[in-house]
């Protein structure tokens, strides 16, 4: 039973993870080139998130999760992107204050209420370097 | 008796001769074991290229095909760049483009050859007209040609990135390549799409005077929201709303309106014209076909073994080609064309022609621009509708035909009474005594309903006035014979 459990485990890990295409595509869904030339000057990081759960409709709702992600601490004002289409996350974020896992922590908690979690998916640190994330 | 001995040791020799062996099966020319399917995996650096947007032998930049390089190993780059092109008489339209251009280089190889393919996103690098152009995005490449996997060579890469793959071509065709970032249908709708021309192992099995390659694609233009301006000419960004309702307003052969009627393609009289056709869509169909001749033969995809003969009409899906050959039987324009009538409508026309540069009339002939032309938007939607639509009954400053020579129109009548005209002219004709003396003027051919929308009726009156505050002369149209 435990290894069944953790075969379906593993399936669901590979739906989310093992497909590069898929990565990056949704990574070019909310990549924004004014954002990203803005945070490397401050020296800032980019992440990339795919986003779990049901996912609302519309201009207004994309809006609202962007919001609630630049409300969480460490992350730069009017940096955050969704793509509903892909369940794509994106932000910038200043690691001298925050780390890469205390961001998503951070914007995760605030995204919980509406049943959505985060999967950190790449990380820009520097121009044309998109790093895979540790899992 | 020796003779009687002799005639059976022959027999029984024979009889024991083995049997011819069987003659071997056909080779299957596209037995999966003779084909490379190994490619190594693909590399991503933050290594920029510089310079030329587009680099290998292989490459032919126009519609004139280089021959075969006949290297085994081609070396392509293609690099993506945002910029300003110009689909039509003072359209210009914010593009992106595979090597600094639209359609992009066609590669050209055969089969057994290799790819070393590599590309860097230069859609960040400043160019001529910066500030119009789209704000840099991440872009990628995906060549039919290839059997790749497409998780690992056909990545979406961002601004600055560089990849690399290789790959070996395995059929004869002629594929498309484009851009397969999301969302697709934007990237290859903006101008990231070109042709790969793969000849078979031995070559073509006939011998062509004259190779060309014909790009068939949609443009859904609308001017920018902003105003904005290129070289003092209303910029045009991508309409969303009509790319995803499939509604074009040009359609075109290798990125310009009606570009290879002011450039046809030369040939002579009594050659063989081989024409490499790929429509790349990425929305319509395209029934290629040209007035004149007859194809002798069209090979499907571009793969001589998909082969018919005799075609008057070859009909192309998106991402769908054929090579078409045809005789010139005698001079003259023969023109290629979209017998979609809509799509050539909309600038699916060209010319293969004997003569160097085609007669004025030829020019003229289907849609062709005037000498002078205006940049307003209105005005430009209105005279391509125009030179669509009513160069059969009128013409701007030749003269009189089925009805009325349209220069001075604005002059001869007052805008609401042009507006009124185009709406009803049913009911004018009833009621208005101008409208009564016109269809008397004109041997009684009423001026047909159009069903035209205000906003068309607006872009034709914005046409004529443009046409009016021209010099006397400046502007002229008039559609050819056929």
């Amino acid at each position: 039973m435990r290894v069944a459990v953790a075969a379906a485990g593993l399936l669901l890990a590979f739906r989310a993870f093992a497909c590069g295409y898929c990565v990056e595509d949704k990574i070019a869904s909310t990549y924004d080139h004014a954002v990203v030339v803005g945070a490397l000057e401050r020296k800032h990081h980019i992440a990339f998130f795919h986003i779990d759960g049901s996912l609302p409709a519309g201009a207004d709702a994309r809006r609202t999760l962007e919001r609630l992600a630049e409300s969480a601490a460490g992350v730069d004002k009017a940096s955050a992107r969704v793509s509903v289409d892909t369940a794509t996350l994106s932000f910038a974020f200043d690691p001298r204050r925050t780390s890469l896992d205390a961001a998503h922590k951070a914007v995760e908690r605030k995204l919980a209420p509406r049943g959505l979690s985060l999967m950190p998916l790449r990380v820009m640190e520097r121009a044309a370097d998109l790093k895979t994330v540790a899992r | 008796m020796r003779r009687l001995a002799a005639v059976a040791a022959t027999s029984f020799l024979a009889a024991c001769t083995p049997p011819a062996p069987p003659p071997p099966p056909p080779t299957d020319p596209y037995d999966a074991k003779q084909m490379d399917l190994k490619p190594v995996p693909a590399k991503l650096t933050a290594e920029r290229h510089k310079g030329a947007f587009a680099e290998g032998a292989s490459l032919s930049l126009g519609a004139e095909l280089k021959p075969l390089d006949p290297s085994p190993v081609k070396t392509v780059r293609l690099d993506t760049t945002h910029k300003i092109i110009e689909i039509a008489p003072g359209v210009k339209f914010s593009a992106w483009t595979f090597g600094g251009q639209v359609p992009g280089p066609t590669v050209r190889a055969r089969v057994g050859d290799k790819i070393r393919f590599s590309m860097t996103n230069r859609s960040d690098e400043p160019v001529a007209a910066p500030a119009v152009t789209a704000a840099p995005m991440m872009h990628s490449m995906d060549f039919h040609a290839a059997m790749v996997s497409p998780q690992d060579k056909y990545r979406s890469i961002a601004p600055g990135q560089t990849i690399e793959f290789e790959f070996t071509l395995n059929y004869p065709g002629v594929f498309m390549y484009h851009c397969g970032t999301p969302m697709i249908l934007e990237h290859i709708a903006s101008g990231m799409y070109g042709a790969v021309i793969v000849e078979p192992r031995n070559g073509y099995p006939t011998k062509a005077d004259r190779e060309y390659v014909v790009i068939q694609s949609e443009f859904y233009a609308k001017p920018d929201r902003e105003k904005r301006k290129v070289d003092g000419v209303p910029l045009y960004v991508l309409d969303g709303d009509n790319l995803r309702k499939a509604a074009p307003n040009y359609t075109v052969f290798n990125g310009t309106h009606n570009g290879m009627v002011k450039n046809p393609l030369a040939a002579k009289a009594g050659e063989r014209v081989r024409l490499f056709v790929l429509n790349v869509g990425p929305s319509k169909t395209s029934s290629f076909h040209i007035v004149g001749t007859i194809f002798d033969r069209a090979w499907i995809d571009g793969n001589p073994d998909n082969q018919f003969r005799g075609m008057q009409t070859v009909l192309l899906g998106s991402s769908n080609s054929a090579i078409v050959e045809f005789m010139i039987p005698e001079e003259g324009s023969y023109i290629m064309v979209d017998h979609h009538f809509a799509n050539a409508s909309q600038g699916a026309i060209g010319l293969v022609s004997t003569a160097t540069k085609p007669a004025a009339n030829e020019l003229e002939h289907h849609n062709m621009p005037a000498s002078a032309t205006p940049t307003e938007p209105d005005a430009v939607a209105g005279k391509l509708a125009f030179e669509s639509k009513c160069l059969a009954c009128h013409s701007v400053g030749e003269g009189r035909k089925l009805g009325p020579d349209l220069a001075g129109v604005t002059k001869r009548h007052s805008s609401a009474w042009l507006a009124r005209w185009l709406k009803e002219p049913e009911k004018m004709l009833a009621t208005d005594a101008d409208a009564k003396a016109l269809l008397k003027e004109y041997n009684n051919i009423p001026m047909p309903n159009q069903s035209l929308s205000d906003a068309e009726i607006r872009q034709y009156l914005k046409y004529f006035e443009w046409i009016d505050q021209q010099p006397a002369g400046a502007v002229k149209a008039q559609s050819g014979g056929h």
